[in-house]
């Protein structure tokens, strides 16, 4: 499966007045494509501090200590903000648990949707240009290089070549987008034709007006000429004639006239959506340039008669021009990336220095960051992003290391003002009310680290590369290449004005489940109710159809009809969307429902780690017994099990193991030494020191044997 | 949970055809419609739904925090909240009876007027009586209270003599005044969903717990300090914590000052909405638990309103279930996960998540749509009982085939 996400090592500290909360300590995981992972754990654990981390939202006197988080090649941890405007909510989404505390409550609902919309779509529209002609112009430039270096005609017919790549690529994607917008309208069409359908039939007493009005406008919408062609004229006086039938029928309470009416849409428009599509990029090739009507043919033989058009006067030479491009670019590319390896591994020992030299340290890192940039590829649309965040983020580190020397000295001085002031006040025989704060020391050595790690990797990634320069298919990168100017082409026609923006907010409201999306869309948080707020919520984060949603506690405080709604919704958005979720909550049984992948989080760690089936029936972790024992379920019948007393104070994070305290099955060793992952099976992984060998063998509460028994009961009958 | 029997207990609240309508945009929401139900001495009953159902509305409009529209309340005995609606519901339907009739037989118009304006006259009478009846039942509480209190101290204040009969006569006066300002409804406590919300950041907690107190009359320094002191104790804080501020509490120990506050009244009633939804599991665990021994402590009676129906189960003798402001079925908790009969009702146990993967991965959530499920076109339905203790909201076709179910 595809990873993701990798968080690696993962620390993290909070600077206070008191000294440093250590909310983060080192955890790893990784999330693949399409999958759930949960964590769990009671407040304060660190779920949601690492989920913050995750889209680069902490608090200021956050202090990130080491660790990575790998998203799509980049380290999320390093990034500058404005690459991070690109990911998140476009690519990373985030659900609060709280939703009145997410929304304005002052901005219409309607604007809050549709505002991320717009602005994105005016930014994409930009970014899609940009690249689409920055793309065509390398490429173009790459051809008269390999080409017609010394041959000014064939460099000119290359150059006009691009240009109707241009040109045609525009009118297909104006024919398309034409076509789209029908098929989408009568698709909807049809949904809203099915519900008010079933209503009328059972003589419902709502207000249907808004819905009628609806079908009419989309009705007339999916009039193109291939959706709806031969019946277009019947379908505009249907639809324009449906609202005066609704209001007849709604003084007469007779139906009978308004339901003929809609019959026969639906109809109509069932047969026009499964219809053939046309090869729409062939077609607007033709229609720019071959200067005649489309001949009249059915569908899949105009297919092919336009593929034939297109390959013989344009396509075929365009790819094998386009591959030489690509090759010979790639070519100097490898050359570069061979010294860049180089240069990289010579700069490793700057950075081992029992102290570094500041000069040498910049000097050495703008040289790497030379020869990094040299390896770029500009006709390689894979955009390795460790290249291009190398730079930043070695700077940064070395950066925090210079600082940290500085900082580090004050640090020391202040602790030991206050270890005096202490000392004073019990040598006066006082009990200070406080408690002396551990100074706050930055690790010169794990920055270094840092920054030889960060060099190692690029190189390992590089080397890689080169090894696989012979498996390299440019053939179907020439096609890709197609692909990703075809993309970014239709990014520049696509416009989200208001009208559009709204169409999709409603459809949006409706698809989570919002009754009459239509009034809804121009009222004001407060009109909400919670659950319907959670929804507007989940609706503002899908709205950018993110690569992964992070969802915190999205149905603590929902019902259950409303919660299960929900947690239906994510998960068919997932398994449409391919979407990984990560699962913030306490709720096991949400937890059953959604995960495939648990984490159980105590004290800033990972203590149990496993498949949704581990976890639950094969449990290894006392913390994990508590938590399940301490929530009733439909057959519990005797008291429920509390977790007596809190989580530690992580300003002192406890030598041991952090459950030590509260846990009924310590051991000495627990208080002394921090008990490391002990693998039970492949998939399933916990920190316990129970699952040593020498630890004597001791069973899961009754409680928790007793609820397996009865889930064993249930799935076996 | 052990389910305990309540048949034979005495009936401490008596809910009546209770009403509650909100007004919005010249039309009216029925936030709670002809709701009925019961709950004796002693035991617990729960209250599901989904949010907006109305069940939060039912908790405020029995402890008076709404004007009610329609209905009874009846508290101890006693009517402590009633609503006109349904009085003025039954006039202007006799007015249109009448006037229906007139048409039929105009021959018998002066009979029939007679019978109209007597009914009239009834309905306008029990209107009254109602009226007057919930607005002096503090009146009467208070009352019965002075007189209590007399009846104690002047056998008292005549045996004392010198410092003694002073010590007693302020102590007397103390009481007494008490008794005067006594209310009925403070028999009825709430515990609130938010704890954060509920509590005023700038009162410490001792002055958050001792305020009912204080409302009430009492003065004496000494004796509201043990109080609270009594109080923390027995909610699992500290006398320490008395001092503090809201602020500096976790949420769980938040609510348990939330608790604190309703039981220092020492009510005969608690209405708890939603009291752990807002916590954490194992802090859920906790106020679980402190609840229970409340429970069995005092033999407190409580309406437990909440979402999680795994915790209304384990915690509730009783479970009433609402769906847009009607109860559509109520039976004991057994009774009523055993053998849900209403659509809705099993729409809303088949969308609890258990914590069972395998399990939770072949659950199928039963939708509810009414429209789909009823035709109450004609026969329209009322709340019945299908067998002894088993209320179901059904038409006579419903009515027989639920019966038919339930003897399987």
């Amino acid at each position: 499966m595809e990873t993701k996400l990798q968080v690696r090592d993962l620390r993290i500290s909070f600077r206070t007045s008191n000294g440093k909360v250590q909310a983060v300590r080192g955890i790893d995981f990784d999330l693949a494509k399409g999958e759930t992972l949960a964590i769990v754990g009671e407040s304060g654990s660190g779920k949601s501090v690492t989920s913050k981390a995750i889209l680069g939202i902490q608090a200021a006197n956050a202090l990130t200590e080491s660790g990575e988080i790998i998203y799509d090649g980049k380290d999320l941890l390093k990034i500058s903000e404005e690459e991070f405007h690109k990911i998140r909510g476009d690519k990373i989404a985030m659900i609060f648990q709280d939703p009145m505390s997410s929304l304005n409550p002052i901005v219409k609902i309607g604007r809050q949707l549709t505002e991320a919309m717009i602005l994105k779509g005016k930014a994409r529209q930009r970014e899609s240009r940009s690249n689409f002609n920055t793309y065509l112009k390398s490429l173009s430039n790459a051809m008269v290089e390999v080409l017609a270096k010394n041959d000014p005609a064939k460099a000119s017919q290359i150059k006009t070549m691009c240009k109707n790549f241009d040109k045609f690529e525009f009118k297909h994607i104006d024919l398309e987008s034409a076509y789209s917008d029908a098929h989408e309208a009568a698709l909807e069409a049809l949904d809203d034709l099915e519900v008010e359908i079933f209503e009328l039939e059972k003589h419902s007493t709502k207000d249907a007006t808004d819905r009628i009005n609806d079908i009419a406008t989309q009705a007339k919408a999916s009039i193109n000429d291939y959706v709806v062609k031969e019946d277009a004229d019947r379908i505009k006086t249907l639809a324009s004639g449906l609202n005066g039938l609704w209001k007849k029928a709604k003084k007469d309470h007779e139906y009978a006239e308004i339901l003929k009416s809609m019959y026969e849409i639906r109809e109509i428009l069932q047969k026009a959506v499964s219809k053939d599509v046309p090869n729409f990029f062939r077609m607007g090739y033709y229609v720019t340039f071959s200067g005649q009507p489309l001949p009249d043919l059915p569908v899949d033989q105009l297919n092919d008669f336009l593929l034939k058009y297109l390959d013989e006067n344009f396509m075929l030479e365009f790819i094998s021009n386009a591959k030489a491009a690509l090759e010979y670019t790639a070519g100097i590319s490898y050359e570069n990336l061979a010294k860049a390896v180089e240069t990289l591994e010579a700069a490793i020992p700057v950075y081992q220095r029992e102290e570094l030299n500041k000069k040498e340290a910049y000097e050495t890192y703008k040289m790497m960051q030379g020869a990094v940039m040299a390896t770029v590829d500009p006709l390689n649309i894979h955009k390795d992003s460790l290249t291009f965040t190398f730079g930043s983020s070695v700077k940064s580190e070395i950066d925090r290391y210079f600082a940290a020397i500085g900082l580090n000295v004050k640090a020391e001085k202040a602790h030991e003002k206050d270890q005096k002031k202490y000392d004073r006040l019990l040598a006066k025989g006082k009990v200070p009310d406080w408690e002396v704060a551990a100074a706050a020391i930055i690790d010169l050595e794990l920055v270094k680290k840092n920054i030889v790690h960060l060099i190692e990797r690029l190189a390992e990634n590089y080397k890689t590369i080169l090894d696989q320069r012979s498996q390299r298919d440019y053939q179907a990168q020439t096609v890709e290449v197609i692909d990703y100017l075809k993309a970014n082409a239709s990014g520049v026609v696509e416009k989200v004005t208001h009208r559009v923006a709204k169409r999709r907010a409603i459809k949006l409201m409706d698809e989570v489940g919002i009754a009459e999306p239509h009034k809804r869309y121009n009222q004001y948080p407060f009109e909400f109710s919670g659950g319907m707020r959670q929804r507007i919520v989940i609706a503002i984060a899908l709205a950018a159809n993110p690569d992964i949603l992070i969802c915190d506690e999205p149905t603590t405080a929902l019902d259950v009809t409303i919660q299960s709604q929900i947690l239906e919704l994510i998960n068919k958005l997932k398994r449409e969307r391919q979407l990984s979720v990560i699962f913030i909550t306490h709720d096991l049984g949400v937890v059953a429902n959604m995960a495939d992948r648990v984490a159980v989080m105590y004290a800033g760690k990972i203590v149990e780690y496993g498949t949704a089936e581990d976890i639950f029936y094969h449990a290894a972790h006392p913390y994990t017994w508590a938590l399940m024992s301490s929530m009733p379920d439909l057959d519990t019948d005797e008291k429920l099990e509390a977790i007596p007393g809190t989580p530690p104070n992580m300003i002192y994070p406890p030598v041991g193991d952090a459950f030590a305290p509260r846990n009924k099955y310590a051991m000495k060793i627990d208080f002394e030494k921090q008990p490391p992952m002990f693998q039970i099976s492949d998939t399933h992984f916990a920190a316990t020191w129970l699952l040593h060998p020498d630890a004597p063998k001791i069973d899961p509460p009754k409680a928790i044997q007793d609820r397996i028994a009865r889930m064993k009961n249930r799935t076996e009958a | 949970m052990a389910k305990r029997n309540f048949d034979n207990a005495e009936t401490l609240l008596k809910v009546e055809h209770l009403c509650q309508y909100f007004k919005m945009d010249g039309s009216e929401l029925k936030a709670v419609d002809d709701v009925n139900f019961e709950i004796k001495k002693g035991e617990v009953f729960g209250l599901v739904g989904e949010s907006g159902c109305g069940k939060t509305t039912t908790g405020r409009s029995i402890i008076k925090l709404y004007n009610i529209t329609g209905g009874n309340v009846f508290f101890k005995g006693i009517r402590i909240a009633a609503g006109k609606r349904g009085y003025e519901n039954a006039i202007a339907k006799a007015k249109a009876d009448y006037k229906a009739a007139v048409k039929e037989h105009p021959d018998q118009e002066a009979q029939l007027k007679a019978a109209m304006e007597k009914t009239v006259s009834e309905q306008k009478e029990a209107m009254k009586l109602a009226m007057e009846e919930q607005k002096s039942c503090d009146r009467e509480y208070a009352k019965q209270q002075t007189a209590a209190v007399k009846a104690k101290y002047a056998p008292l204040l005549e045996k004392a003599t010198g410092d003694e009969k002073a010590a007693l006569q302020s102590e007397y006066r103390n009481e007494l005044r008490k008794a005067r300002n006594a209310k009925l409804v403070t028999q009825i406590q709430m515990i609130f969903q938010d704890p954060i919300a509920s509590l005023d950041p700038r009162m410490t907690v001792r002055d958050i717990i001792a305020e009912g107190l204080v409302i009430q009359g009492e003065r004496n320094k000494q004796a509201i300090d043990d109080k609270v002191n009594e109080m923390l104790e027995l909610v699992g804080l500290v006398r320490e914590h008395a001092t503090r501020y809201p602020h500096e509490f976790s949420g769980g120990q938040r609510q348990r000052i939330g608790v604190a506050r309703s039981v220092i009244m020492n009510p005969e009633l608690i209405i708890a909405d939603e009291p752990v939804s807002a916590l954490d599991v194992s802090v859920q665990a906790q106020v679980i638990n402190l609840l229970n021994e409340l429970r069995e402590k005092f033999g407190l009676t409580i309406l437990f309103i909440a979402h999680d129906l795994s915790v209304v189960k384990y915690f509730s003798d009783r479970i009433g279930v609402m769906y847009f402001g009607k109860m559509v079925e109520m039976a004991s908790s057994d009774e009523l996960f055993a053998h849900p009969l209403h659509p809705y009702t099993r729409s809303l146990l088949s969308a609890i998540p258990l914590p069972d993967p395998i399990y939770e991965k072949s659950r199928q959530r039963i939708t509810y749509n009414p429209l789909a499920e009823h035709d109450y076109s004609v026969d329209k339905p009322s709340f019945r009982e299908i067998v002894p203790g088993h209320f179901v909201q059904c038409n006579d076709e419903e009515f027989a085939r639920y019966q038919e179910e339930m003897k399987k």
